[in-house]
């Protein structure tokens, strides 16, 4: 086999791709944690840490564009460094909704939430599941799995939809409840668009496996006015 | 619209098969590069194109060559002629030991195309077609070889357009140049393809991906036969090529 360095340089940055994921998975999951257990000092070390994640999208980027620079990548190489600047983008901005869902646990203050949280940490934990499993279809262009992923952003939407009538629930039953049922309603938006985004990440997949730039299908269309999409 | 059509196109030097039954269609006023390993049958192949190959002895062609819809093997076709039609730029520019208007004014003068119009304008406009006229116009009558070598592919590439020809051959024109001299060549055959079809060889991918608006690849088939593996736009076979043995070969995997 051939470039043999430039193997290795392909492998490093697809390595530094999955442990960015895995950066930004843990920091959704635990972003939703310490609002549930209302631990500020964790929601602090989360938003902090999203430095970190930002760094690694950049040294990503960087590495992706050295190599375009210096080995002329070609055809599915070229197809796959692409992806890859595409991806970590989407991962950067994963781990911006768990930042915002960690500065919303600071601005809820003092005291208990308004219910306790039940669909939000599902609706976490699918996202980080079809996350991981978007990530895993890159390493292995695994396009059928790549194609299947996007179906499930359903079920996250279908919880968002349940959360939203709850908390809309909530406020027509005490006004005054409206700003901390709004901030929970965030949590839930910013869960809802981490899900879509692995959409994203599973069209980069399949563009690097066949060459194909287009959609994938998220869902069965709906009629209805729901809030998520 | 296709200008040069080759049909199942074989040849053989004495026994030995060399190329096997090439079929492609070039396309008028675009660029077509051929790449491939060494001894594929590239070169083989564009010497093809306007029956180069028959200086060689013992070669043997079946098939066709068909130039603007017209086999170029038909007996009794004039090779000189078709020579003309089909100007050829080679790896060494190999100007002629002459002054660099006699370079350019040598073709018209031989073919007799400089009877009846000015020969000076044909050697102005040929060296302005070759992004050469701003550089020596102040001294034609300077010694060819005096030149750079870039300058002196220049001069070759005018000297071909003089005999106001329809499909330009380059057999890996920029490969003894350096870079900015190469990037001269590759401006100049963006200029070139508005008028002229262009086929060129080359063994940087990188220029072929460039250049050109086709790309077709060539490897050693079974027996150690030139055989063309796959055709298409360059934008395709650059991005995404259908076939493994292109995708190893542009990914510099082959081998």
């Amino acid at each position: 086999m051939l470039r043999e360095t430039f193997e290795r340089q392909m492998q490093h940055l697809e390595d530094e791709v999955l442990v960015l994921g895995s950066m930004v998975e843990k920091a959704i999951l635990d972003s939703v944690e310490a609002l549930r257990q209302r631990d500020v000092s964790a929601s602090q070390r989360i938003i902090a840490a999203d430095s970190l994640v930002n760094e690694k999208r950049f040294a990503i980027e960087d590495g992706v564009l050295v190599l375009i620079a210096t080995q002329q990548p070609m055809a599915r190489d070229l197809r796959t460094l692409a992806a890859m600047l595409e991806i970590a983008t989407e991962l950067e901005r994963m781990g911006d909704y768990a930042k915002g869902i960690s500065k919303i646990n600071l601005m809820l203050g003092e005291g208990p939430l308004i219910k306790p949280l039940i669909d939000i940490p599902r609706m976490a934990e699918k996202a980080c599941d079809m996350l991981h499993r978007s990530l895993d279809a890159f390493v292995r262009q695994d396009v059928a799995l790549a194609r299947a992923i996007p179906k499930e952003d359903d079920i996250v939407d279908a919880l968002y939809n349940q959360v939203y009538r709850e908390l809309m629930t909530c406020i027509i039953a005490d006004p005054s409840m409206l700003e901390k049922a709004n901030y929970l309603l965030w949590v839930a938006h910013n869960l809802e668009r981490a899900a879509d985004r692995v959409t994203n990440i599973c069209e980069r997949v399949v563009f690097t496996a066949t060459g194909e730039l287009g959609e994938l299908d998220t869902h069965m269309e709906r009629a209805g006015t729901e809030p998520g999409k | 619209m296709d200008k040069i059509v080759a049909e199942k196109l074989s040849l053989y030097y004495g026994p030995k098969l060399a190329l096997s039954d090439i079929s492609i269609r070039i396309a008028e006023r675009q660029i077509t590069a051929l790449i491939g390993p060494s001894g594929c049958g590239k070169s083989t192949f564009l010497r093809c194109l306007n029956r180069m190959n028959d200086t060689i002895p013992g070669t043997r062609v079946q098939g066709q060559v068909l130039l603007a819809g017209q086999d170029i093997y038909t007996p009794g076709t004039d090779v000189v002629e078709l020579r003309r039609r089909v100007g050829m730029v080679f790896q060494r520019p190999n100007p002629f030991p002459q002054s660099i208007y006699d370079n350019v004014a040598f073709g018209p003068r031989v073919l007799g195309l400089a009877r009846h119009v000015d020969l000076h304008s044909i050697v102005e406009q040929s060296l302005r077609g070759a992004s050469l006229w701003d550089e020596v116009k102040d001294d034609l009558r300077q010694d060819a070889l005096a030149l750079s070598l870039g300058q002196q592919q220049r001069l070759c590439i005018a000297r071909v357009i003089a005999g106001k020809p329809e499909v330009i051959l380059m057999d890996e024109p920029a490969s003894a140049l350096d870079p900015i001299a190469t990037l001269k060549i590759e401006d100049l055959m963006h200029e070139l393809v508005k008028d002229y079809t262009i086929v060129i060889v080359t063994h940087n991918m990188q220029q072929a991906a460039r250049v050109s608006d086709y790309t077709a690849f060539f490897m050693l088939g079974k027996n150690q036969v030139g055989t063309l593996i796959e055709y298409a736009a360059t934008r395709t076979i650059f991005t995404v090529p259908h076939d493994k043995r292109t995708e190893d070969y542009i990914t510099g995997r082959y081998g």
